[in-house]
């Protein structure tokens, strides 16, 4: 069942588009991330879902109900915002309660929700201070006990884990999927962070300059991303994409008999894995991407200059330069490579991604 | 030490300042307990050789002093309530509404300074006359609202511009309607704008004196500006005395709430002073 | 639920404009009521006790340029306003420096500066004519002792005098606001300026010109603009002071406008006063909006 549908949604902002024509369809208990660069259009996609703004074009719908129009208060929704947005004035215990207020919970029933609620996140011992007396992983808390006091349909989350530091937030992300698990309500996340993205979410929604670039699980978008930008986003360190040329299987200078097309960029000169790319392709400036952990150093048809080596302790992340394409491989970390040398290479030919070198869009067969 | 040093020179020279600047006042409440024969000796003496009250008394019982005293209070609670309340309505309006007109109506704001008060006594003057309120204090209060009105919105703009946008879109997630918000989170937070901004309109109308110059001509309904002025050139000699101890006697709600108030004043007018 | 309500952004506009309402309604009075008032009855002779009057076109606007009076009134204004905003401006500064210095019971200097401010003109007024008395006034004792002058001197009732004294008064009275102003903005500068500086071999006058004036021209110029409108329009300290005297030496325009009204019983000549004050605070108004938004662009 559909939780969460957005059908043509438009958000311009004067003459700013900030969302282009989103089609989104999410379902029941899904954890949907926004994913993307800043100023994408994540942060005002969940906002008009939350009935912060309103759509410029479009239906958003929530369950059955088209909700444009609708004011946040009626939606049953509930938001945990990057600042946490905790009423300062009021305790703890207060704000987690306020929800429940505006909706007309009576005491005794009131309080015996914020207790649970506090139980859960761990927050009884803090329920009579004030915001500005808690660390910044209680104020978190506190923001998540607010929106769950609710039992809403669904939860909207915009970055909420971006003021905390790096150790913190790891243990927070383990948190929020181990609290998804247990309440299994949708939830719709917006972070610039695909780390986070890849960890928690059922599905990502990348998006970049207001589109939406694909909609698919971790494992996908990793694996088969669908254009260059999310290629290129995805994955730490980043894929290595060069601009490339591809050639015809048997034509004159490019085949080798057997069929198989070929990329060529620069010195570097592949043959591709037969049915890599699908039945429309042809002859065409592309764009290569290679992951770093595709490629292979050590022995190989292709060499390259090594530049920079940079040791993590359990791997190295080696810059090599093949002859003006610059890539970056992924070594062990007692690796001998060193700055310098020169080092053979292979890649792995069926991990290889092409994509159009005018559209970006991806060029690999299904399942490729 | 240096910084010691250069602290004592900076201190001294300073509050050499502040007392110079003080003076007047310092010499206002000497005045006023000073005996008549003392006031009159040449050459001057700066600390009193008695202490009277005797002026004091007088002014309370024999003269209108404490029914224009009592005007006064009348007249600046009741304005600063009414431009508080408008004003707090109005300022959250223009800081957190989209509607047409809302830049040119923030800019009015700014025309009303442009009024210079001999200019609106005029007409002001002729519309009481018409409504039959010439000579009441409501004919004040209405009066007093059109001027502080824009100081009040101004200061109390800035303020509101200062609270953060996530906490009214946090409650109206969390179940408020637009002005539930309003009172559960925005009034508490702008709480301390709120007071500074009431006690300088309290100040503003306590000090106004051309509108109750004009506006109003009998005693009953006078307040102290125009009251303690109307003292001196009614009476035959100025009694400096007299006068001194009314000085003091209306500077009191001043001096209170300096003297408790200061920090949230200072902060208030310092915040709001320059923006436009 | 498949209805479409209306929009969510028209609602809260609405609501935007009910909450606004009532100042408008008070503008009005204020701005637009006034405004054609004055332009309205300046077309007129009225006799001000009995509000009679008849028309008379531009006959006003031809005797304003033509009266000695205004041209003199126009005079005084600019002296009063030059002469006390520059007063104010230098003390002001200089005092806010002062001020921002590591000194003992800070907060309390920096309360009492204000009170000449948030004072009462009346007892402003009061309190300085009794020091410029010129038989018991405390001014002249002291400057009889210091040998600065010889007799006594009649600050109110004699030129220059009551001109200097009304500039002296209104720059006591008004500088707080400048003093309050600047500290605000001088101790919003990062200290890791100065700093910089020091380690760049700044001196202590050169950090003042090359860091401090800078940030605080923009503070300067809008408080210059503000204080500039404040004290042209200004009534009570003047009237309260000097009356306009000796003999009008003192008279702004407010003052004129005053008495054309009330002493002279012509409303619609101190419509036509009005008037023309308005227009050339209308330039200054223009001015400060102009400056903010540079500011607000900048």
């Amino acid at each position: 069942m559909a939780k969460v549908v957005f059908e043509k949604v438009r958000k311009t902002f004067g003459s700013t588009i900030a969302v282009d024509d989103l089609d989104l369809t999410i379902d029941e208990g899904e954890f949907v991330s926004v994913l993307g660069p800043s100023g994408c259009g994540k942060t005002t996609t969940l906002r008009m879902l939350a009935g912060l703004e309103e759509p410029t074009g479009g239906t958003i719908r929530i369950g059955d109900c088209v909700v444009n129009g609708v004011p946040p208060a009626k939606r049953d929704i509930a938001m945990v915002f990057q600042s946490y947005a905790l009423y300062p004035h009021m305790t703890v215990g207060k704000n987690i309660a306020y929800p429940l207020k505006k909706r007309g919970v009576r005491e005794p029933e009131r309080s015996e929700r914020v207790q649970a609620t506090a139980r859960l996140l761990e927050l009884e011992t803090l329920l009579d201070r004030k915001p500005r007396q808690l660390s910044g992983g209680q104020q978190q808390r506190v923001a998540l006990g607010r929106a769950m006091v609710r039992e809403p349909e669904v939860f909207l989350l915009d970055e909420p884990l971006s003021n905390l530091d790096a150790r913190l937030r790891a243990h927070m992300r383990a948190e929020l999927i181990e609290l998804h698990r247990r309440i299994g309500r949708t939830m719709i996340y917006v972070t610039h962070d695909q780390l986070e993205a890849m960890t928690m979410s059922t599905r990502i929604a990348v998006m970049n300059a207001g589109v939406l670039q694909q909609f698919a699980t971790p494992a996908d978008i990793f694996h088969r991303p669908a254009n260059v930008f999310v290629a290129g986003f995805i994955g730490s360190p980043a894929m290595s994409l060069v601009d490339a040329e591809l050639t015809d299987p048997g034509s004159d200078g490019g085949g080798d008999g057997e069929g198989r097309f070929r990329v060529r960029c620069g010195a570097l000169d592949v043959a591709l894995a037969p049915g890599l790319l699908r039945e429309s392709a042809a002859p065409a400036p592309v764009s290569l991407g290679i992951r770093p952990e595709d490629i292979l150093l050590g022995s190989g048809d292709h060499s390259a200059a090594v530049g920079v080596v940079e040791r993590t302790g359990h791997e190295s992340i080696v810059r090599l330069d093949a002859d003006g394409t610059p890539l970056i491989a992924r070594a062990p970390g007692d690796t001998p490579i060193e700055a310098g040398e020169t080092v053979r290479f292979s890649l792995r030919a069926e991990r290889l991604h092409l994509f159009d070198g005018v559209t970006g869009q991806r060029l690999n067969a299904e399942n490729r | 030490m240096h910084a010691a040093r250069a602290k004592v020179i900076w201190s001294v020279i300073a509050w050499t300042i502040v007392l110079a600047v003080v003076f007047p006042l310092i010499w206002m409440i000497v005045t006023s307990v000073k005996p008549q024969s003392e006031l009159f000796s040449i050459p001057p003496t700066l600390a009193p050789e008695t202490i009277t009250f005797e002026h004091y008394v007088r002014l309370l019982t024999e003269t209108p002093f404490l029914q224009y005293f009592r005007n006064s209070m009348i007249l600046a609670v009741t304005t600063t309530l009414v431009v508080v309340t408008l004003g707090t309505l109005g300022a959250y309006s223009l800081v957190r509404f989209k509607y047409r007109g809302r830049e040119t109506l923030a800019t009015l704001v700014l025309f009303t300074y442009l009024m210079p008060s001999v200019v609106l006594i005029i007409p002001l003057y002729l519309m009481m006359v018409k409504l039959g309120l010439a000579n009441t204090l409501t004919s004040l209060v209405i009066a007093y609202t059109t001027f502080a009105l824009p100081y009040a919105l101004w200061l109390l703009r800035s303020f509101m511009s200062g609270i953060p946008e996530d906490l009214e879109s946090a409650a109206l997630v969390d179940g408020a309607g637009r002005m539930g918000a309003f009172f559960d989170v925005i009034l508490p937070q702008a709480l301390p704008g709120v007071v500074s901004t009431a006690l300088f309109t309290f100040i503003l109308c306590w000090n106004e004196y051309l509108f109750a110059l004009v506006l109003v001509n009998s005693d009953s309904v006078r307040p102290l500006t125009a009251g303690t002025m109307n003292m001196l050139i009614t009476a035959f000699n100025i009694d400096w005395s007299l006068l001194m101890a009314a000085s003091v006697m209306m500077s009191l709600p001043l001096i209170v709430i300096f003297t408790f108030l200061q920090g949230t004043l200072t902060k208030g007018f310092g915040a709001g002073a320059v923006k436009g | 639920m498949h209805s479409v309500p209306p929009s969510l952004e028209k609602r809260y506009a609405m609501i935007g404009a009910v909450l606004i309402a009532p100042t408008v309604l008070v503008f009005c009075a204020v701005i637009l009521y006034p405004l054609i008032s004055a332009i309205y009855l300046s077309l007129f002779s009225i006799y001000t006790p009995t509000l009679a009057g008849e028309w008379v076109g531009v006959d006003n606007y031809g005797a304003l340029l033509a009266s000695g009076d205004f041209w003199n009134a126009v005079l005084n204004t600019l002296i009063w306003t030059v002469g006390t905003l520059t007063l104010q401006l230098v003390c002001g500064v200089a005092v806010a420096l002062l001020l921002n210095q590591s000194i003992v019971f800070q907060s309390l200097a920096r309360s009492l500066i204000l009170f000449p401010y948030f004072l009462s003109t009346v007892v402003a007024v009061l309190v300085w004519r009794w020091l410029f008395n010129d038989l018991y006034g405390i001014l002249n004792h002291v400057l009889l002792i210091a040998g600065l002058i010889d007799a006594p001197v009649n600050w109110l009732g004699q030129m220059p005098n009551a001109m200097i004294s009304v500039i002296l008064v209104g720059a006591w009275k008004y500088f707080p606001f400048v003093v309050i102003a600047v500290l605000a903005r001088l101790q919003s500068i990062p200290e890791q300026l100065y700093e910089a500086a020091t380690i760049d071999g700044a001196g202590p006058f050169q950090r003042f010109t090359d860091i401090t004036l800078p940030q605080l021209r923009d503070v300067l110029v809008v408080v210059v603009l503000l204080r500039a409108i404040w004290d042209f329009k200004e009534f009570d300290l003047i009237y309260l002071m000097t009356g306009g005297g000796p003999v009008k030496a003192t008279q702004t325009l407010s003052l004129l406008v005053y008495e054309e009204a009330f002493r002279l019983n012509r409303m619609g000549m101190a419509s036509t006063y009005a008037v023309a004050m308005m227009l050339v605070l209308l330039g200054f108004t223009l001015l400060y909006l102009r400056q903010t938004n540079r500011l607000e662009e900048g």
